[in-house]
């Protein structure tokens, strides 16, 4: 086949793909807008006659306490877990240390191993510290989990650094805190920008430990509630959809304006980098 | 900077704390996995591997099992072969590229509880965008029970994450596929190669670090399918969609069989850890020759 012909065809089966792809998210955004007359009518591909964004509000009322908590919750996670995680990465590439590479395996495992494994441990364990159903309890598991993940990522970014950099910093008798606030953190900031994002979206996205470490809605994050608005509001698609749309907003706005970093992040994270 | 060691031991404390609270919990957990702990505190009280023959009496567990590794083919190798194929066509067709892999990665951002949302909607027998659609151009989708037929409600769960995960794989290979020298494929071609000898015998084997990871990530998300059958079908119907962690979900918290769950726990862990230590491995081979 000639160069230009299979261009051509390759654009033209991408492309239909990509319209399947998007099939269900037109759909989704679509039924959203719709009354439930509309919805019952079951024409899942016609535009709404008049967008109803009545929808948005009931489904709002209904995920307003959880988007609450998993603001709150997931922003402190990341924080924390960017953190520490910088600061381990920075530990395990700077310094030279024998027992690094040790280190980095142990912390390989634990960033790939699914939580669910420890999912027993992880209840008892905030039993004992009697922070179950607490802000702290949820951001404590979710750094354990989460930290390793980011020490990777900012570690594999901090090892492109040139050791020039370091020596001269060194020389001019920077201390390592130093070094670290005004130098390492400026210089990687992309490899930060996309440790703090897959983090975040990971935490946001979670769903079991939210169900095991809450009682009641009082801390309890947006996805569990999600999936009770699925539970309660049997076939009314409109407004499960409507819900759908707003807690997957923030995520997807993440996406669309950093996605560069959420895929470098993944490089990172997964040996590639 | 070798004067300050001090400060590089600093900051690893946190790290290690954390590290070794998960290792820690491992082991607790290997050891509950042995007592016959009922209801809600612990009693410590070893019963050997009775847990374990209570489990692989369930033919409830080994239905699990073989639903894990259904997804495990099902899942792994169509999202990576056609990860893989597309990656192809999307690298020939330039700038267009930059439209096209958000489109199919943009869903990795999506929470399974979305997903699971969206998707027990589509195929819902009587209301849902699939039989509304083939009903529509003439189709009896009288039969086509989707999520709620027992047979193949599996798969269909499978394909919902196959949706998901497609542009993770797109992307992996897309990168890897730009990164191979030109003059290769070039040579290829002058030799005469045809395009799917090109794909398969040179492009492919020259990126088998690709297939590495992404076969390795996608194994592990197999394991944590837990959000999307309970959105999707709860298990059901019947238990013919229950994957492990969903198995040590209910042992534990609905039943209070704790040591059951336990037993379950490490039953996955030899699972995972069989994909993640290999994988570690391979990753500390990197990081020592960097």
């Amino acid at each position: 086949m000639k160069d230009k012909h299979f261009v051509i065809a390759s654009g033209i089966i991408i492309s239909i793909l990509a319209v399947v792809w998007m099939l269900p998210v037109y759909a989704l955004i679509t039924t959203s807008l719709k009354t439930q007359q509309e919805v019952a009518m079951q024409d899942y591909l016609r535009l709404p006659q008049e967008p109803r964004l009545s929808n948005f509000v009931e489904a709002f009322d209904a995920l307003k306490v959880g988007l609450r908590n998993s603001v709150i919750i997931s922003l402190s996670a990341t924080f924390l877990c960017v953190l520490i995680g910088s600061l381990a990465g920075y530990s395990l590439t700077g310094f030279g240390f024998r027992f690094a590479t040790p280190l980095f395996f142990f912390i390989v495992v634990v960033t790939f191993l699914p939580y669910h494994v420890i999912l027993i441990p992880i209840t008892q364990f905030l039993n004992t510290l009697n922070l179950i159903n607490t802000y702290s309890g949820l951001i404590l598991i979710y750094v354990i989990l989460n930290a390793p993940m980011a020490t990777l990522i900012t570690g594999t970014f901090f090892m492109k650094m040139p050791p020039e950099l370091e020596e001269a910093a060194l020389l001019d008798g920077c201390k390592p805190l130093t070094f670290y606030r005004k130098i390492l953190i400026p210089v990687s900031l992309p490899g930060l920008i996309s440790a703090t994002i897959l983090v975040f979206v990971q935490i946001y996205n979670e769903f079991l430990l939210g169900i095991v470490l809450t009682r009641g809605p009082d801390v309890k994050p947006v996805m569990p509630f999600l999936a009770e608005l699925k539970g309660t509001q049997i076939a009314q698609w409109h407004i499960q959809m409507a819900g759908a749309l707003i807690t997957s907003a923030i995520p997807v706005i993440v996406f669309i304006f950093l996605g560069r970093y959420f895929i470098s992040g993944l490089m990172a994270g997964y040996g590639k980098g | 900077m070798k004067y300050y060691k001090s400060y590089g031991i600093a900051f690893l404390v946190p790290i290690l704390l954390i590290v070794g609270i998960f290792y820690g919990m491992l082991i607790w957990d290997f050891a509950a996995a042995f007592t016959s702990w009922q209801g809600l505190q612990p009693t410590w009280e070893f019963v050997g591997f009775s847990n374990f023959s209570r489990l692989f009496e369930l033919e409830r567990f080994w239905i699990n099992v073989r639903n894990n590794l259904l997804w495990l083919v099902f899942f792994i190798v169509p999202t990576a072969l056609g990860g893989f194929v597309l990656a192809y066509f999307l690298s020939n067709l330039g700038r267009a590229e930059n439209v096209f892999w958000k489109i199919f990665l943009f869903p990795m951002a999506l929470s399974f509880v979305v997903t699971g949302t969206l998707w027990a909607w589509m195929y819902d027998p009587s209301s849902g965008v699939i039989n509304t659609i083939l009903g529509g151009i003439g189709i009896n989708t009288s039969r086509l029970g989707w999520i709620a037929d027992p047979k193949i409600a599996v798969y269909c769960m499978i394909l919902s994450a196959f949706w998901q995960y497609l542009g993770f794989s797109l992307v992996l290979y897309l990168g890897a596929i730009k990164g191979l020298p030109s003059e290769m494929i070039e040579a290829a071609k002058v030799d005469g190669a045809s395009r799917f000898k090109i794909l398969f015998r040179i492009i492919f084997p020259n990126i088998a670090h690709a297939t590495l990871i992404c076969t390795t990530m996608l194994a592990i998300t197999t394991l944590k399918v837990f959000d999307l059958v309970w959105i999707m079908t709860r298990g059901g119907p019947g238990v013919s969609t229950e994957v492990l962690p969903y198995l040590m979900y209910r042992l534990t918290f609905e039943s209070r069989d704790f040591g059951m769950g336990a037993a379950t726990s490490i039953v996955m862990l030899i699972f995972s850890a069989a994909i993640v230590i290999p994988y570690s491995l391979w990753m500390l081979g990197k990081w020592v020759r960097a």
